[in-house]
């Protein structure tokens, strides 16, 4: 019977080490497998080139620059409503209201909702509608912005990441301390003065530690932005909002399911997954180290 | 002395739970008002009460008056802003902000919008709270860096920034060594001639040292209060006997 329990309690620690074993095996063996292909392939000439004979040849640099000018258009849209939108939820409304409750449930679905679906709402909301007003309004009917374009296809992913600002927004602003408020209060200051002056400098860690995770979040998707403006392959680089664009991710996509010669873009496909991987992690990472150094100053307080 | 402060049958709730029950008292300018009783009596709650701090709270409610030089601070069409200035706030804690020890001094200043004036209060105030020939070779370095006896006199001097008529302390001393207590002690008696000082402190010791009146808070009632030497030697109730003479509390 001592033997059996002994055998039992083995086999358990032994599976539930197993289960950590292949989490980490397979991040192992996706790492390094992405590592070994992509590294023959990677050079300056890759990281800043142009793709050529049909995306077999060349490098990836206007997926690289569509990347960050996509990215950087999302962030200028989501920051100032996430951010805008917490301060309300933290410090303007009064906790337990029916409209707290209202605005927490549709930021759950929001984050809950998958990607292709911001899609198919960005070519519909967006494209067809507001897009297509504006073309109406201004440009007489002309198209203008009535089409997929790096503005949709951005202002698509700040409806996707807006959950991930909101959310370390508010863990910014639960972590400054209430003694501070109640100094600024004391002080004569107004419900905006204590914001402006006391819990948003004490905020701006945990809001880019949101913006980050932003960033690296809206830069891998590829489901919303496929309808929304992203190009197959484009011979110059996004000048205005209503420009088409590359994109890291869909540009996976394409060279993976779109190619003509599967063979010939093997290579080219691991190693622009190698950059985009090494992209996001590189954002979470930064992301990580400041969400600590806030976690251990609110400690401190 | 005419009166500055005047509570009549005020009372607080949290909830449904009382706070303070029929507070009447006076509060006379330039005097030192003292406020002991244990903890849980209801002490800081009065306190926070004449600068409407307790407004922060959600389920606070009130009755009775409070007037300020004659107005009525729980009015709805007060301007709190003006109405904490003039009613400065020390806490239990010292809590200096995030930056230089200036910048703190400057926080009144800055969010009233007179921030061009403020410089040269800079001095007198920390001379003020006693703490101006330790600082005063560094006043662009952290506040953080300070000791926190130090801290809590800087606290001191930027409620002083605004250059308040009364001086809420709430435990101002709780946490501080002797020499820092006596510091802040030898300030409040400095500065009652300008304005008036309410002082909680839940060192009974404290009161009867720098109040010139003493009131004794018990389970959220004001059981008595008058000249601190008679509350300390002949009081007239029985609870504030016990409690000075340290037999509860």
């Amino acid at each position: 019977m001592r033997r059996w329990i002994k055998f039992v309690g083995l086999a358990f620690t032994s599976l539930t080490g197993l289960a950590c074993l292949i989490i980490v095996a397979m991040v192992a063996i996706i790492l390094g497998d992405i590592a070994i292909h992509a590294w023959p392939r990677l050079s300056w000439e890759f990281i800043h080139g142009q793709p050529r004979a049909g995306m077999t040849e060349g490098g990836i640099f206007p997926a690289i620059f569509g990347t960050a000018a996509l990215v950087l258009l999302m962030t200028l849209a989501v920051v100032p409503l996430g951010v805008a939108a917490a301060i309300y939820l933290h410090e303007y409304a009064r906790q337990g209201s029916k409209l707290v409750h209202l605005v927490r449930l549709a930021l759950h679905n929001l984050a809950g909702v998958p990607a292709i679906v911001f899609g198919l709402f960005g070519l519909g909301f967006f494209i067809e509608f507001v897009g297509a007003g504006i073309d109406r309004a201004f440009y007489g009917g002309a198209l203008a912005f009535g089409q997929p374009c790096i503005l949709w296809a951005a202002l698509t992913l700040a409806v996707l990441t807006l959950p991930t600002v909101v959310v370390a927004t508010e863990e910014a602003l639960r972590a400054v301390p209430i003694s501070y408020r109640e100094v600024a209060y004391a002080a004569g200051a107004t419900r905006w003065q204590v914001v402006q002056h006391v819990v948003l400098p004490q905020s701006v860690g945990g809001i880019l530690t949101g913006t980050i995770l932003a960033v690296s979040r809206g830069a891998g998707e590829v489901a919303p932005i496929m309808f929304t403006g992203a190009a197959y392959y484009l011979p110059y680089l996004p000048k205005k909002l209503n420009d088409q664009f590359m994109e890291l991710g869909y540009h996976i996509y394409v060279l993976t399911t779109q190619s003509p010669d599967v063979e010939a873009t093997k290579p080219i496909l691991y190693a622009t997954v190698f950059v985009l991987l090494v992209l996001t992690f590189a954002l979470n990472f930064v992301a990580i180290i400041l969400r600590s150094r806030i976690r251990r100053r609110l400690r401190a307080a | 002395m005419s009166t500055i402060v005047e509570v009549r049958n005020f009372s607080v709730w949290y909830g449904s739970h009382p706070a303070l029950s029929d507070i009447t008292l006076d509060v006379l300018e330039h005097e030192i008002l003292g406020i002991i009783g244990p903890a849980g009596s209801g002490k800081t709650t009065f306190l926070r009460s004449l600068n409407r701090l307790n407004d922060l709270l959600p389920d606070f409610r009130v009755q009775g008056t409070i007037q300020f030089r004659g107005v009525e601070i729980n009015r709805r069409d007060v301007d709190l802003a003006v109405l904490r200035r003039k009613l400065g706030m020390v806490f239990a804690v010292p809590v200096p902000l995030p930056g230089s020890i200036f910048e703190n001094l400057m926080l009144g200043p800055r969010l009233n919008k007179t921030k061009a004036d403020a410089g040269s209060l800079v001095e007198k105030t920390l001379k003020a709270a006693y703490l101006w020939d330790e600082v005063k070779d560094r006043l662009h370095q952290s506040a953080f860096a300070l000791s926190g006896g130090q801290q809590q006199r800087l606290c001191l001097a930027r409620t002083l920034m605004m250059e308040p008529d009364v001086l809420l302390l709430d435990e101002p001393c709780s946490g501080l060594d002797p020499i820092s207590t006596a510091k802040i002690e030898e300030a409040l008696v400095r500065l009652k001639r300008e304005l008036t000082v309410i002082l909680v402190t839940n060192n009974v010791m404290q009161a009867s040292r720098v109040a010139d009146r003493t009131a004794f808070f018990l389970q959220g009632r004001l059981i008595e209060y008058g000249a601190t030497e008679q509350i300390f030697v002949n009081p007239r109730e029985k609870q504030t006997h016990e409690y000075v003479s340290g037999r509860f509390g």
